[in-house]
């Protein structure tokens, strides 16, 4: 094998360097010229579905000669160790997918080739506002938007129904009125959740802050400091608390909704509406095909009726790293992939396309209609390369909300705490 | 003393279950229909079985060949491991020279440093040695990191063996080596065999390094094979529990099959120092 | 018990090995110096291993503490000197100093109960039928084998709020104040629960090597004890515990130092949250480090570790080497 013989002339050159007899004590690169190039593409797993990747594969072989597309799916757990690890090799992957959370942070530390030029060759006009604030970063452009995808409240129409609910909620009074009927109708039922909400569920806070006019952070020049303990956030908080009181949701409160999966518990039939992702209605229906008829979505409402509150705009970037070896080939590569064709297969896919603002095939369903109704009033987290680290690591907003939704803290307190954890975080 | 008697016995069947629950729970769940698993009702004894999560485990592309990486990562490991630090436990067991202090204090003090730190400093390293991406990095790794514990280890072993029958094989004409295999060897037997367990388990249950410096999907160990059944997402229990058994399976097998040796006790040896 | 303490092994007589001509003058010479030589021969592969592939390390590591290395520097091979920077800040920062205590506090806790577990095991399997001893042998078998990566996820499963068998089973026992307990809102009962996970998976190791040290104490002490018409406590007091000192000892310290540097499992279950609340050292120099790609502040957290340990085993290092010299 190819690895052990490198071992064996590393072991040689440490060898040689230990009794100081010194020849060369180069660890033995050989350069391979004249090989014909590989493309390293690394995707995240349920980013693209594979008959999108399968097809643009193979189009971008067959127009580039000689060229060997290696396409990697990696896996989001461990991603900030694998990045820093892959970045800081020799030779890092060409195409690398990044959340667009992550992003600042790589663009900062100027780990991503500046794409700033490129921005019109790469259809520039119609990048998803919010994706393009997530990769802009000292007014250059480090990445392409690849793809967005945002929460809305998926329900169970025939419960609905059942209950006496007309139409989808429209305001946020609606909406708490919907989950009191559908508790009331599903009464007898004690595993019944009209609404199931885990407590660290922060990305649907975030739309809850937002709504109230408050954020997570504000920015005072170049410095970020939380924004947590405003009468905004409090607000926000306190509205997170009365739908998890409203509903009697058993869902864990010091877990987010990936565990248990969310999904899997709505495929058991026994909750009215989750807030979730277009993928996790999917998985769910997957579970249980006898959903596919029954479910729709809508925006998650603000406080001012008929309007939607503002939403978290999760998605990705796609950045070329600087130590790529083929970086004209991995511009041709996202060139190829901001073409309409790719774009239409992700809205088809249930995902707001990065580079188009052609969204017909996304609105298609109930869901897409309500993504793509929402999906305009998206925002992001704070765009300083610290966030990451927010996520990454020790996440306050979650601690905030178990805290404050277990009654281990007073609202202030809660807010308090978070608020200085989240500034520290951001300050260093 | 009769009731003593039974009373301990009892006392250790209680224990005995503390122990095995974890593992029960792991196979019960496994068995467990995804719609069970997430059931407010009382399931210590599973409701009905399948084998559906333990076929979702084995499909997911890459286990066999993650298997076979894992076995050859950790065996490699662990011959280079037991070998060297033999080699190193009979000099400080058997031999007096000049520094031998030096390096038994520094087998110790080789055990202080924080593994999970070493990340950066061996990624550079293997880096700088064009073994980035390659199994042979791992095997380095986990030899390194297990080397000094094997050593001390062994030396105990060693020390444990009485020279005077090492002297004596001498004295009926064996050369020093072949005193050393015709005796101290045999002897040494269970304290390899409980030696080479510690380190494979340490090397099979690695898994920051081998996520960090391997990049290809063709070279992944299990645990990192393993992890892929936590996603952002979520976790899918059922999956993941199945897979999780898969993957202490081998180690159980191996461990059923030295289990005589094993009660010997690892450090057994080591104290007679 | 093992071959390894058996003395009256016999001496194999092989009487076909060929015998040797006494060695002359010059052959012996030849020896002699071939007798120095020797241990360092046997060393050095042990030792180019370890000064290569774990000093040298620790040796970067230690230089990378003086300086800053981000992300940025990292990816271009930047050196850039910050002389003490990195230690000034983490050493004026009280959450340092917080987690150094509650890193120090939670590894005796663990150390403690883990090695007087495994004693009580050692001493009870004396007392078992075989076949008793065989199942909880094998029960303590399945515990050490089964992956860190398993143990946690299973754990996880086991105190998960609410579909988790341990709420589950309170709750059914007439404790209804469990419906729905959350085992992870407080650093301490996270710490609980994570420790609860380490010891019992060092438990096995202990309870065989200390079940082998009761093994090797010779029964006649016991008789002895016993015909005085001794306790349990004090049979344990006069025979079993001077017996079993050194080795005790010895895998308290070897406790020591696994238990100090935990890491995987704590990061598993809430990557030392909540609020930080079971953060200890390694979790934080890991938060410093991967997570905020400071590795430099991450180095000098990783020496301030080494110190640490270094100074709760001195003790016992000390008293090894002074062994050393004895021999």
């Amino acid at each position: 094998m190819k690895g052990w013989r490198g071992l064996a002339v590393g072991a040689a050159a440490l060898a040689v360097a230990v009794t100081g007899c010194g020849t060369s004590t180069d660890g033995g690169n050989t350069g391979n010229s004249g090989e014909p190039k590989t493309l390293t593409v690394w995707l995240m797993d349920g980013s693209a579905p594979t008959t999108l990747t399968d097809a643009l594969n193979k189009e971008f072989q067959e127009a580039n000669s000689g060229v060997t597309v290696k396409y990697e799916v990696q896996k989001w757990t461990g991603i900030q160790e694998k990045l820093t690890t892959a970045l800081s090799s020799n030779n890092p992957p060409d195409v690398i997918e990044l959340g667009n959370t992550q992003t600042a942070k790589f663009a900062a530390e100027e780990t991503l080739l500046d794409l700033s030029g490129d921005v019109s060759n790469l259809n520039g006009g119609d990048w998803l506002g919010g994706l393009k604030d997530s990769l802009t970063w000292d007014g250059k452009q480090y990445g392409m938007p690849f793809y967005a995808a945002n929460r809305t409240v998926i329900y169970r129409t025939d419960l609905f129904e059942a209950a006496g609910i007309a139409e989808a909620p429209k305001s946020r009074d609606e909406w708490v009125s919907a989950i009191e009927k559908l508790k009331a109708a599903n009464a007898a039922d004690p595993e019944f959740q009209s609404l199931y909400l885990p407590g660290q569920s922060w990305y649907a806070l975030l739309s809850f802050i937002w709504d109230e006019g408050g954020d997570v952070a504000k920015a005072q020049g170049s410095a970020w400091a939380g924004a947590l303990n405003t009468a905004e956030s409090k607000a926000g908080l306190e509205f997170y608390k009365k739908l998890v009181d409203t509903s009697g949701t058993t869902a864990p409160k010091d877990a987010d909704e990936a565990t248990p999966q969310q999904f899997e518990v709505f495929a058991k039939g026994k909750v009215g509406m989750m807030i979730g992702l277009p993928w996790e209605l999917g998985s769910a229906v997957k579970a249980d095909p006898t959903l596919k008829d029954k479910t729709a979505a809508f925006p998650i409402p603000s406080k001012t009726a008929g309007k939607t509150a503002p939403v978290f705009l999760g998605g990705s970037n796609l950045a070329i790293p600087q130590g790529s070896k083929n970086q004209d080939l991995a511009k041709g590569y996202l060139k190829l992939l901001s073409s309409k064709k790719y774009q239409d297969q992700l809205a088809e896919a249930g995902a707001v396309p990065g580079t188009s603002k052609d969204t017909a095939k996304l609105a298609t369903s109930p869901l897409g209609k309500a993504l793509a109704a929402s999906a305009p009033n998206g925002k992001v987290t704070p765009t300083t390369p610290a966030w990451a680290a927010v996520e990454a690591g020790q996440n306050p907003l979650k601690d905030m909300l178990t805290a404050y939704l277990t009654g281990a803290k007073s609202l202030d307190a809660a807010t308090g705490d978070a608020n200085a954890a989240l500034s520290k975080t951001l300050g260093g | 003393m009769i009731a003593k008697k039974i009373s301990a016995n009892v006392v250790a069947v209680l224990i005995a279950v503390f122990f095995a629950f974890p593992t029960y729970w792991m196979v019960s769940t496994a068995l467990k229909p995804t719609k069970e698993l997430l059931s407010t009702g009382y399931d210590l004894i599973p409701f009905s079985v399948t084998s559906v999560n333990f076929s979702t485990a084995w499909a997911k592309p890459g286990f066999l060949q993650s298997l076979g990486n894992s076995l050859m990562v950790s065996l490699a490991a662990v011959a280079g491991a037991i070998l060297v630090g033999l080699l190193a436990a009979v000099a400080m067991s058997r031999l007096r020279f000049r520094g031998r202090k030096g390096f038994v204090l520094l087998m110790l003090i080789a055990q202080l440093a924080p593994f999970e730190a070493l990340l950066i400093p061996m990624f550079l390293m293997m880096r700088d040695l064009d073994l980035l991406d390659r199994l042979p990095a791992l095997a380095l790794i986990y030899f390194a990191v297990t080397l000094p514990f094997c050593a001390w280890t062994l030396r105990g072993f060693v020390n444990g063996i009485p020279l005077e029958l090492e002297e004596a094989a001498m004295v009926d004409g064996c050369g020093r080596w072949g005193a050393f295999r015709r005796v101290t060897l045999p002897l040494l037997g269970p304290g390899l065999v409980a030696t080479s367990v510690f380190a494979f388990v340490t090397a099979w249950n690695e898994f920051l390094f081998a996520l960090s410096l391997i990049k290809d999907q063709t070279k992944e160990t299990l645990p990192v094979w393993l992890s892929g059944f936590q996603t952002n997402f979520g976790t899918d229990w059922g999956g993941a529990m199945a897979a999780s058994a898969l993957f202490t399976l081998p180690v159980l097998v191996f461990f059923l099959i030295v289990q005589r040796k094993m009660v010997g006790g690892v450090t057994a040896g080591a104290v007679k120092g | 018990m093992t071959a390894v303490h058996t003395t009256d092994a016999g001496v194999p007589t092989d009487k076909s090995a060929p015998r040797r001509a006494a060695p002359g003058g010059a052959k012996r010479r030849q020896g002699s110096s071939f007798d120095r030589l020797l241990p360092y021969l046997l060393l050095a592969p042990a030792l180019i291993g370890i000064l290569w592939l774990i000093g040298w390390p620790v040796l970067s590591l230690f230089v990378t503490s003086f300086r800053k290395l981000n992300l940025k520097e990292l990816t271009r091979g930047e050196v850039v000197w910050v002389g003490l920077d990195n230690y000034t800040s983490i050493l004026t920062d009280s959450t340092f100093w917080e987690i150094a205590v509650r890193t120090v506090v939670f590894t005796a806790v663990v150390v403690g109960v883990s090695v007087i577990s495994g004693l009580l095991i050692a001493l009870l399997m004396r007392q078992l039928s075989p076949v008793v001893r065989i199942v909880l042998q094998v029960a303590m078998l399945l515990a050490w084998a089964m992956p860190l990566l398993a143990a946690t996820t299973v754990y996880q499963w086991i105190f998960d709020q609410q579909y988790g068998i341990l709420n589950k089973t309170l709750v059914k026992l007439g404790f209804d104040d469990f419906t729905g307990y959350s085992w992870f809102s407080t650093g301490t009962s996270t710490l609980a629960v994570i420790g609860l996970l380490i010891v019992w998976q060092a438990i096995p190791f202990l309870a065989f090597s200390l079940y082998a040290g009761v093994l090797a104490i010779p029964r006649d002490q016991y008789e002895a004890a016993g015909i005085d018409g001794a306790s349990m406590w004090q049979t344990f007091r006069a025979v079993t515990w001077p017996e079993l000192r050194p080795l005790m000892l010895m895998v308290s310290f070897l406790s020591l130092l696994w238990d100090f540097k935990v890491f995987a499992q704590i990061w598993a279950f809430k990557k030392g949250g909540p609020d930080g609340g079971s953060t200890t050292l390694p979790v934080y120099q890991y938060l410093e480090g991967i997570s905020k790609s400071h590795f430099g502040v991450a180095a000098a957290v990783s020496v301030a570790m080494m110190l640490i340990l270094g100074l709760l085993t001195f003790q016992y290092l000390r008293r090894l080497i002074k062994q050393e010299g004895a021999l």
